[in-house]
């Protein structure tokens, strides 16, 4: 835990936003569909990364605890586990793209068009 | 004296009217016709009727047909008036208008609109009426533009021609202009007056501005109605109509209401003597002017067209130097000749299956000897030869102009001396004049049509109009003979018994007196020696130009000795082509540059166009973003959450 306590709670907040900003990155500009929601789950763990260091770190000492408090951790598992259905839903639409358009370039799929 | 028939006159020929033109396309021809014929004739019956029983003690049927509309202090009745003057003119429009109706149908027989043409016919007889018996300005006013809508639709009855349809949007435009004039004298009455009917007009006082300021607005419109100059450049071109109208509408009666007009306000006029002066100068111009571009027309209508033209003029002298007994009686008259004028030369076009120059006729005394013989009396009668109608109402115009006294009320000096006296002198040399100019080109005329060698085609075979067009022919030459009883001088009508027809004792209380007095009695033998001089002389030169034999040379040998003369009377004196540079191009040209710059380039341009250009350039636009890509739609969504958080954490 040692190796923990010599960053202090900014490191990670830049490293979840440079997290975020590659996978925002990645859902804006890569063509290939799984790619995307790679990137999404990137983006996701990027946020659940803010979550816990604010949690670990609060801003307002409240009630003084070792740990920091629970409420960050409760939402991450509540992300993790709807970013879990998100994926196997992003993975089945993907698969019936695929199966109608022989496809899964992003770039094709402009059926909002109208 | 108060009847309750009399809205029957003018309301018959309506009936014709409205049965005419609504079923006339689906009734037989024979029950069109005796409905058109008998409407009138009844109406002339009733006229008879009427003006038999007119008399001493009753001058006057009244009838009040109903309240039409109250506004204000202004109460509007159609009321009806028939007295000597309007009665008169009651007997010329339905009498006339009979006969031209009975020409008619063998006129315009074969024309497929021949429904349509009665119709109009009777609507206009409808609509004159109501404008000579109308009781009040107003009414008059409808009758005034009934007649000119039923002008302009008979001149253009043929609409499918263009010139013709032309021709009748220029005499409603041009009358436009002259109504315009009457509205505002109309309202300068009532303002002045309080009320709009003639009695009480002509018994109201009127201060020498309000009369002169009415008088000149009213005489506006009777200058575009009865063509007189500056206005009268769109009865020539009337003569696109069939010639039958062009006897009813164009000669005998519609272009007369001006003069009716003036001499039903006799006193307004009377009591602006400057106007009268100014109506009389316009009469006298005109008459020559007219006189003057007939010379040398080829057209036998545009001949009759400009005499006409001619002849009102000189019923304008005759009212405006105070003898409106005497611009009436010439009214009556020229009814009678120039409808028997007009009706010969639709004779004679039908003779020849529509051929109006003069150039390729001659000859038809053979063909057409009914038409010829009425022809040329109608052309005494015109040219004012001795015992003819023509010739004692347009000589006793003149007489009257030579010795008014019209016009002296206005420079009445302390010294009791008068300035204008030469005014009525000038005037009566220029009648003089026109009077010779007048017989010829009316005799030039004849003696093309009738005289000489038929110049016409070998495949043209010219002959005489059944008699449904000879009988009304004959009526008019009888009755523009037997006309001469209106005019026979105060003396000779009672060594003959005769003073009973005689109009200035017939028509005696109908008209304010001029404020000058009566004028002087002049020599009535010396005047009529020159007036027979003057148009024997007129004669003699058509003769000696247009005798048999030498036909068109006449013409070339006029051309030869006045060339620029005869080409302006060719040309008409270029008043076409002068109000064309005056008015017709600026105001072309302004409305086609409105057209450009207002109508083309702003309003459809900027406006409608650039709306739509607006709309479809930011749809373009916006199409931009909607394109279907999600991937697109993330990065501006990203884009716009940073700029977000931007704003209110790194600003704010």
């Amino acid at each position: 835990m040692e190796f923990f306590h010599q960053y202090q709670p900014q490191h990670y907040l830049v490293l979840a936003a440079i997290l975020f900003a590659l996978g925002a990155a990645g859902v804006v500009l890569r063509r290939n569909a799984i790619i995307v929601l790679m990137s999404v789950e990137l983006m996701l763990n990027a946020v659940n990364l803010t979550f816990l260091t604010f949690s670990r770190f609060p801003l307002v000492q409240s009630a003084p605890m070792q740990g920091g408090i629970l409420q960050g951790h409760a939402a991450v598992f509540f992300v993790i586990a709807t970013a879990a259905a998100e994926a196997a839903v992003g993975l089945a639409i993907l698969i019936a793209v695929f199966r109608s358009r022989t496809s899964i370039n992003v770039d094709e799929f402009d059926s909002l068009k109208s | 004296m108060e009847v309750n028939w009399l809205h029957l006159v003018p309301l018959l020929p309506l009936a014709g009217a409205a049965l005419c033109g609504l079923a006339g396309k689906w009734l037989p021809k024979a029950w069109l016709y005796s409905a058109a014929l008998v409407s009138v004739l009844l109406s002339f019956c009733i006229g008879v009727f009427a003006f038999a029983h007119l008399g001493e003690g009753n001058f006057q049927f009244h009838e009040l047909a109903f309240s039409w509309f109250s506004v204000g202090t202004l109460h509007v009745d159609l009321g009806l008036t028939f007295d000597k003057l309007s009665g008169t003119l009651v007997l010329v429009i339905t009498g006339v208008g009979f006969l031209i109706h009975l020409y008619s149908v063998a006129y315009i027989d074969e024309d497929p609109g021949y429904w349509r043409y009665f119709a109009y016919l009777n609507l206009f007889v409808a609509a004159m009426l109501t404008l000579v018996l109308g009781d009040n300005l107003v009414a008059m006013f409808v009758g005034w533009e009934g007649v000119g809508l039923c002008s302009y639709l008979l001149i253009g009855f043929w609409f499918d021609d263009d010139a013709k349809a032309y021709a009748g949007r220029k005499a409603f435009v041009v009358n436009r202009i002259g109504d315009f004039g009457f509205l505002i004298g109309v309202f300068v009455l009532f303002t002045a007056t309080g009320s709009v009917n003639f009695a009480q007009i002509n018994a109201a006082p009127l201060t020498l501005g309000i009369a002169s300021a009415a008088a000149a607005l009213l005489f506006l419109g009777a200058c575009g109605k009865s063509a007189q100059l500056p206005l009268y450049i769109w009865l020539p071109d009337a003569m696109a109509g069939p010639t039958p109208v062009s006897a009813l509408i164009h000669a005998a009666t519609m272009v007369t209401a001006g003069v009716y007009m003036v001499a039903r306000l006799s006193h307004v006029y009377v009591s602006a003597p400057g106007v009268m002066a100014v109506v009389a100068v316009v009469g006298a111009l005109t008459a020559l002017w007219g006189a003057l571009i007939g010379t040398a027309q080829s057209d036998i209508k545009k001949v009759l067209a400009y005499s006409t033209v001619s002849q009102l003029g000189f019923m304008f002298i005759g009212v405006g130097v105070g003898a409106f007994f005497a611009g009436t009686m010439h009214l009556v008259t020229h009814a009678f000749f120039k409808a028997c004028l007009f009706l010969g030369a639709g004779a004679v076009i039908h003779g020849l299956h529509g051929e109006q120059d003069l150039a390729r006729m001659g000859g038809l005394r053979r063909y057409m000897p009914h038409t010829r013989a009425t022809f040329a009396i109608a052309t005494v009668a015109i040219t004012g030869v001795l015992p003819l109608s023509g010739f004692f109402s347009k000589d006793e115009i003149l007489a009257q102009a030579a010795h008014t006294k019209a016009f002296d009320f206005l420079t009445l000096t302390p010294q009791g001396t008068s300035h204008l006296t030469w005014l009525g002198p000038g005037i009566y040399v220029l009648g003089t004049l026109t009077a010779g100019i007048t017989s010829f080109y009316m005799w030039r005329c004849y003696l093309l049509t009738f005289e000489g060698e038929f110049r016409g085609g070998k495949d043209v075979h010219p002959h005489e109009s059944p008699w449904l067009m000879t009988a009304p022919l004959w009526i008019l030459a009888i009755l523009s003979v037997v006309a001469l009883v209106l005019g026979l001088p105060g003396h000779w009508a009672e060594a003959l018994h005769l003073e009973a027809f005689n109009w200035q004792h017939f028509s005696e209380g109908l008209f304010s007196p001029v404020r000058g007095g009566e004028p002087a009695e002049g020599n009535v033998l010396f005047g009529f020696g020159i007036a027979w001089a003057v148009a024997l002389a007129g004669g003699a030169l058509a003769w000696s130009l247009y005798q048999p034999g030498r036909e068109l040379t006449g013409d070339e040998r006029f051309a030869r000795t006045f060339p620029r003369m005869r080409r302006a009377f060719v040309d008409k004196l270029y008043v076409d082509e002068f109000y064309g540079w005056l008015f017709l191009r600026p105001l072309w040209n302004l409305a086609r540059g409105l057209w450009r710059v207002v109508d083309a380039t702003l309003i459809d341009g900027l406006f409608v166009n650039g709306t739509a250009q607006l709309v479809s350039g930011v749809g373009s636009l916006a199409r931009r973003f909607q394109n279907g890509n999600v991937q697109r739609y993330a990065a501006v969504t990203a884009l716009g959450v940073a700029g977000l958080v931007y704003v209110f954490l790194v600003r704010g």
